[in-house]
């Protein structure tokens, strides 16, 4: 090439024509050239680009410059850098005053960091997919109690016929999950296995760490997470091993290993522990029938080229809706086919029932909250940084009478005292971040057990913190130094002017930190309160001396049985299809005049003896073999929903099959509390069709003979894990999750306590040490504490009354509201859950005004006159 | 010594400057630095040098010809003054005046 033609790229020349100075250009620019050229010959071009760029970088030196020569001139420079001594040591001058200041808004600030963290963490859940635009999960809608509702599962025939039929859709991948016991020689577990279309990898996001991806296409192979690899293999790569899948009893069937995918994005709701070829149905399931309109697959997904392309699929849907309308019973009609796309699909998750990206979905309610919170704890801090301001500027009157006399305007005075809030707010962001990284997520994740994936170098945090900074100062510094900045010169100087001891607005801050800080420890005591009242509300069954276990088939189940039913310690034993706690289905009964959804459970007649479920009337099903099959017992929330006057005899149809009440039981909680009860029935099992036994023993033999079932077990079943354990374990996360909820609570509460009570000390010290001389006059003139006590105390406590007032009355409306928001069942919010935020308030004022009169009634009133 | 204050980098282009004579422009000076000191050096700590030492009065600097190579821009030639080569001999025998007096130190440390 010839290096004639070459020629530097322009953008680092203008660049350097602007930074350098002047009576250097010609020369260096020359050199640059120069060895522009030399690299141009000697590499590629590109490098020679690269390196100049570089190299004009590195020219950034201050004696090469010129702009430093401008700066330099310019007198704001000498100005910033005296505020920034000032607002130095003016923080030095009063340390607590400062202390205040710095640790109320980083507080603020750290759970601003937490919120972000939070935040991005919920928007980027399933976000990494690479085509989250193009794939789309099939829903369809039906009429269910009236209502129509979103539901996330498909017709198991519909994936493959939209793949053969509609030229749009460029793949399919359909999704069902299953149980299984996963075999590598000493390690059994029980996992659930992801079935699904060899697309799946194409469409989804999970690049492979070993093996590949293609090879789900067979129907021997089997794609592993990280976890899963590291639980069976360690760190060795497994790939080329095989794993034995234990599908059912007798049925399994050996896997090799053919990948092993990289671990997942923190923020996902969809992804596998295990994935095999959807064609293993056949051999795990014989009687799996793919093209049977009334079954479903627990999830079909498209991929389209053209986001507009959907329009002309939905229209062409209407002849699947035919189909499966024509398939199913009347109860099952759908009224359309819906896509929601992946992008929003976890977003969305909560509207669409049996989705399968359900998780987390509060999560966006829980952003909600931690907006407000944070808002909330941030105006504390800023009241505080506002409150101690005005009172400190009665100290700084003279400073700004000199700065003003000699010519310094109103408006420079505003810049200085926003610069000093800068300054503040700065050291505030530093130990903000410090704290909501080191303290809040850490906790935070510690708690829930999960990871947000918070880190420091992503870029949208480096915007958002220089925001929630501007915010801020402004916020904070705003007010004060318009206030101070007010006043006139000769009124200052001659000494006429004063102020900062009854600033109204001081007064109302004050007020509405006071009134935060009920409403934020009334939460809090709430929350507590509910735990120990929820630890003793009734499940409305007997949990305590109850055990389940999951069992295989019917023949498990018996030979179980067999061994139980010797044990003396043994009250009950009862077979079912479904458990409290553990599973339901759902079913639609029909009346004449309308149809009904509710929960079903399958059940032998032992059931209700062994759960110790409250018959109201009627009777329990009849021991029998066969016998009725077409009687149901149903709960009270049920028959209190269709008003029944006696539900004994009632009649209606499920799936054109009759049947009648013959019972009713107390309404019970089928699961946590934290979701409403449901209208349930209960029927007779089959006695194939038995998945659990549940145990009723003697008080206070349940720990020991839940060893001896897992010890019997063992000699049954030796290839099969035990799963199952004491009813009352099936609530421990529901419990952890609420004392989490608590902890949480009381956190935040006592930030906001703590934020407004150090305000409250720092504004009463500030006011006594302002009024020391009056105070020392009354000493002399023989007032004694009491007196001086009585006149601090009857400011403040009247502002207290007012705060409380509002207070009080705004956090029972608030706790009212949250708890019947979040919670289905929780204690009776009522006016006094506020009294004891009332009792906490009044005793931090107390002890606040009694430190600063024990202060004053120690000090030497002729001290006090002396000064100045 | 305090007056004619010379860091080690600096001290090094000043000899380099001495050594290239007439030849000394930026891009030369680089280059021959580069090639003993077998390392990489950008433009931009030459130049400081350069202009740090042209302000000690160590350097004196005018305008050469302009090439093609360069773009038509001149080189800018530099030459040591006097006082230059004064403080770079100062350098040399005070460094000399040490390692001579160094064996002799070693020695007397080893005997005590």
């Amino acid at each position: 090439m010839e290096p004639r033609l070459l020629h530097p790229p322009k953008w680092p020349l203008k660049f350097l024509r602007f930074f350098l100075k002047t009576d250097y250009l010609e020369e260096i620019e020359g050199d640059m050239e120069e060895i522009f050229r030399e690299n141009a010959e000697r590499f590629s071009v590109r490098k020679a680009n690269r390196l100049y760029t570089w190299e004009m970088i590195k020219l950034l030196r201050p004696n090469l410059v010129r702009n430093l020569e401008l700066l330099q001139t310019m007198n704001e420079l000498p100005m910033f850098s005296n505020y920034f001594k000032v607002s130095i040591r003016g923080l030095m001058k009063n340390p607590l005053n400062s202390f205040i200041n710095i640790f109320g808004l980083s507080a603020a600030i750290g759970i601003c960091v937490f919120a972000y963290a939070f935040t991005r963490w919920t928007y980027s859940t399933d976000q990494f997919h690479e085509h989250k635009q193009e794939v789309y999960l099939v829903t369809f809608f039906a009429n269910r109690d009236g209502a129509a509702q979103q539901f996330g599962r498909t017709p198991r025939p519909l994936g493959e016929m939209l793949r053969n039929d509609l030229a749009h859709i460029k793949k399919v991948c359909r999704v069902e999950d299953r149980n299984v016991v996963m075999k590598y020689e000493d390690n059994v577990f029980h996992e659930r296995v992801r079935y699904t279309d060899p697309e799946f990898l194409e469409m989804f996001t999970f690049p492979l760490k070993w093996g590949t991806s293609k090879s789900l296409a067979d129907v021997n192979s089997i794609i592993l997470s990280e976890d899963m690899s590291v639980k069976y293999f360690g760190e060795a790569n497994p790939v080329g091993l095989d794993i034995q899948v234990v599908f059912g009893k007798g049925r399994s069937k050996s896997f090799k290993i053919s990948g092993v995918a990289k671990e997942f994005p923190k923020a996902r709701t969809i992804s596998f522990d295990f994935l095999i070829n959807l064609e293993n149905l056949r051999t795990s399931e014989p009687g799996y029938d793919m093209h049977d309109w009334n079954a479903f697959v627990d999830a079909t997904f498209i991929e389209i080229d053209q986001p507009s392309d959907l329009k002309d699929i939905e229209q062409g849907m209407d002849k699947y809706k035919k189909l499966q309308n024509e398939a199913v019973q009347q109860d099952w009609a759908l009224s359309s086919f819906g896509f929601e796309p992946l992008a929003t699909l976890h977003e969305r998750s909560e509207y669409i029932r049996d989705d399968i990206s359900r998780s987390s979905s509060s999560n966006y309610k829980t952003i909600m909250f931690m907006v407000i919170i944070a808002i909330f704890i941030l105006a504390l801090a800023c009241f505080n940084y506002i409150n101690i301001a005005i009172a400190t500027a009665a100290k700084r009157l003279k400073e700004i009478g000199v700065r003003k006399s000699i010519g310094a305007t109103r408006r420079v005075v505003i810049v200085q005292f926003l610069t000093e809030n800068i300054v503040v707010t700065c050291f505030a962001l530093i130990f903000g971040l410090f704290l909501g990284y080191a303290f809040f997520i850490p906790g935070f994740e510690g708690l829930w057990h999960f990871s947000m994936g918070f880190t420091l170098n992503d870029p949208a945090l480096w915007i958002y913190l220089p925001a929630v900074l501007l915010l801020t100062s402004l916020a904070s510094g705003i007010y004060p130094a318009f206030y101070i900045s007010r006043f006139q010169v000769v009124g200052i100087l001659k000494g006429s002017v004063k102020f900062g001891q009854k600033n109204p607005l001081t007064r109302i801050f004050l007020g509405m930190q006071l009134a935060l800080g009920c409403i934020f420890i009334t939460i809090a005591t709430t929350f507590t309160q509910n735990n120990s009242y929820m630890a003793t509300r009734s499940w409305g069954y007997n949990q305590a001396e109850t055990l389940y276990a999951n069992v295989p088939d019917h023949d498990a189940y018996e030979e179980l049985n067999a061994l139980l039913s010797r044990d003396p310690d043994v009250i009950s034993v009862s077979g079912s299809t479904h458990h409290l706690g553990k599973s339901h289905t759902t079913a639609v009964l029909h009346f004449p005049e309308r149809e009904y959804e509710v929960d079903q459970l399958s059940v032998d007649a032992n059931y209700f003896e062994t759960m110790g479920l409250h018959l109201t009337q009627g009777r329990v099903f009849n021991p029998h073999e066969g016998s009725d099959k077409q009687a149901v017992i149903v709960n009270e929330l049920l028959v209190k929903n269709l008003a029944w006057e006696s539900a004994i005899g009632q009649h209606f149809s499920i799936d054109s099959v009759q049947y009648e009440v013959v019972g009713v039981v107390k309404d019970f909680h089928s699961y946590s509390f934290a979701k409403p009860l449901r209208p349930t029935i209960f029927r007779v099992t089959d006695r194939n069709e038995y998945r659990y036994l549940s145990l009723r023993v003697r008080p206070g033999t349940e720990i020991k003979t839940l060893k001896e079932v897992q010890a019997k077990w063992i000699q049954l079943f030796p290839e099969i894990p035990f799963e199952g354990g004491l009813q009352e374990d099936t609530w421990t996360g529901y419990f952890e999750s609420m004392r989490i909820f608590d902890i949480v609570w009381l956190v935040f509460s006592f930030i906001a306590v703590s934020l407004a009570s150090l305000g409250l000390y720092g504004l009463i010290t500030l006011n006594v040490a302002g009024r020391v001389k009056e105070f020392s006059v009354r000493k002399v003139l023989g007032a004694g504490t009491r007196d001086i006590a009585l006149n601090i105390t009857r400011q403040y406590l009247v502002l207290l009354t007012v705060a409380l007032l509002i207070g009080a009355p705004a956090g029972y409306l608030i706790t009212k509201s949250l708890f019947d928001f979040a919670f289905p069942y929780h204690i009776p919010v009522n006016l006094f859950s506020a009294s004891g935020a009332v009792v906490i308030l009044v005793l931090i004022l107390l002890l606040t005004v009694y430190s600063q009169i024990r202060r004053i009634s120690k000090s030497n009133p002729v001290n006090g006159l002396k000064v100045e | 010594m305090k007056k004619t204050k010379l860091g080690e980098f600096e001290e090094l282009v000043l000899l380099t400057v001495a050594t290239l004579q007439g030849d000394a422009y930026g891009v030369e000076i680089k280059r021959e630095l580069e090639s003993r000191l077998k390392e990489r050096l950008s433009v931009g700590s030459i130049q400081s040098a350069l202009k740090r030492m042209e302000d000690k009065g160590f350097l004196t600097s005018q305008f050469g010809e302009p090439t093609q190579k360069r773009g038509g821009k001149r080189k800018r030639i530099y030459a040591t003054t006097s006082h230059g080569r004064r403080v770079l001999e100062e350098m040399r025998d005070i460094r000399a005046s040490l390692w001579k007096a160094m064996p002799n130190l070693a020695q007397s440390l080893n005997v005590v």
